[in-house]
């Protein structure tokens, strides 16, 4: 028998995440199941990425979904978009997580081995391998002290005073270096012809 | 107001000791230019979430997100649900059959942590109770004791049919027969203490069971 409900329920097809976000926050099944299948692979690659484990990876993103169901009622639409309030607590949970089991790896994000799910739509793929790329040029292009702070931060999860004792700087210009580098990341993802995640982010896919 | 710019940064990144996180939250919730500062950031942040080398979810992972909320019972956020929704059934069977099937361990852990709540609220009998087949799927008893099974199981043995029986004080009585995954309601009511079983039988079934049952459960 089929994996799918019985009944589609088409009435969440065209629905943007902001609307199937409010869904969830009427506790609709249906909708979170959208949520999830539009995001579940960002935030486990994400996931992955950080915690270098898939059981443990696997475990945080069920935290952040199980996070964006109950939470999902207090979601301020005016804070942007579900995608990032998604991301954004997927990371942060990882980070819990790496800290906790200390088991932070440093490599250079761009060292890691490549590859999209096949199962995906070919559009949707390339879509997604264009945007990697582009992101990674961005962060190539960064000082090496600013790409540094970043991703050391962003995918290894070093706190501050972790980074100034890691780099022997004093951690005043670890936070400085860190507020230049997040406005310099920017800057370079905008010349690569990406903005924000709120930006191009806003299918309703 | 100082606000905390360089600080911002840090937290989109979720880089800041607790103390300090607290100190933007606290900040932020009342300096709105700071707010949206910081949701800039974190949208930039999330950006960076795109960069890490695309790996699958396991699809079992699915299964546990679903059964993590639950069978039935809106989040404790939610708003109640409408009166005139049709019955009780349905809501169920919109519920995909693999996720319940996979979701049996977590629905115990689930079960626990919420029946205090849930029983103080008086709404466990309201939402009836589900009670899992390990190996064949999830009983799915109603309030007033109608019982669905939702099977997922491997087509009985050629010549052999299963069949589910309810087991009240030492009796079993017979409750319907199936031959594959599906969903089948029992001819015969549960109440609270009695157990849902499920024996191979032969074709045509039995008036008592005649195996051992392959997944059994207390309701």
């Amino acid at each position: 028998m089929s994996d799918k409900p019985p009944h589609k329920d088409v009435t969440t097809e065209h629905l943007s995440d902001h609307g199937l976000l409010a869904l969830v926050a009427r506790g609709d099944r249906e909708a979170y199941a959208r949520l999830y299948d539009t995001y579940a692979e960002a935030a486990f690659s994400l996931a992955l990425r950080i915690v270098r484990d898939r059981e443990l990876a696997a475990d945080v993103v069920q935290e952040a979904f199980l996070a964006v169901w109950t939470k999902a009622s207090t979601f301020d639409p005016a804070r942007g978009q579900p995608s990032t309030w998604i991301l954004t607590m997927t990371h942060h949970k990882a980070v819990d997580v790496v800290r906790r089991e200390e088991r932070r790896k440093a490599d250079p994000i761009d060292d890691a081995s490549e590859g999209t799910d096949p199962g995906r739509p070919v559009e949707e793929r390339a879509w997604l391998g264009v945007a990697r790329g582009q992101i990674l040029t961005a962060l190539r292009r960064l000082p090496d002290p600013h790409r540094e702070v970043i991703e050391l931060a962003y995918f290894a999860g070093y706190s501050q005073a972790e980074l100034a004792e890691r780099l022997a700087v004093p951690l005043g210009t670890v936070k400085s270096r860190t507020f230049a580098a997040m406005g310099a990341l920017r800057t370079a993802l905008s010349e690569v012809g990406i903005g924000t995640e709120d930006e191009w982010n806003t299918s309703t896919n | 107001m100082e606000h905390v710019d360089e600080l911002i940064a840090a937290h989109a990144l979720h880089a800041l000791a607790p103390a300090e996180e607290r100190q933007v939250e606290q900040h932020v919730a009342q300096c709105g230019q700071c707010r949206d500062r910081l949701r800039e950031l974190e949208a930039l942040a999330a950006t960076l979430a795109y960069a890490a080398p695309a790996a699958s979810p396991p699809p079992e992972l699915r299964d546990r997100v679903m059964a993590a909320i639950g069978p039935v019972v809106a989040a404790p956020v939610a708003q109640p649900r409408r009166r005139s929704a049709p019955g009780w059934w349905p809501r169920f069977s919109l519920v995909a059959v693999p996720a319940l099937a996979a979701a049996v361990l977590a629905l115990g852990v689930w079960n626990l942590s919420l029946r205090g709540q849930v029983t103080d609220q008086g709404h466990e009998l309201a939402h009836g109770r589900v009670v899992a087949l390990a190996g064949v799927g999830n009983a799915l008893v109603s309030p007033s004791g109608v019982v669905k099974l939702y099977v997922r199981a491997a087509p009985a043995p050629s010549g052999k049919t299963y069949e589910a029986w309810v087991i009240d004080g030492g009796t079993a009585y017979p409750a319907g027969t199936f031959a594959s995954s599906g969903t089948v309601k029992l001819t015969r009511e549960a109440s609270r203490g009695d157990t849902i079983a499920v024996t191979v039988e032969p074709a045509g079934g039995s008036s008592k069971p005649t195996t051992t049952p392959i997944a059994a459960g207390k309701v």
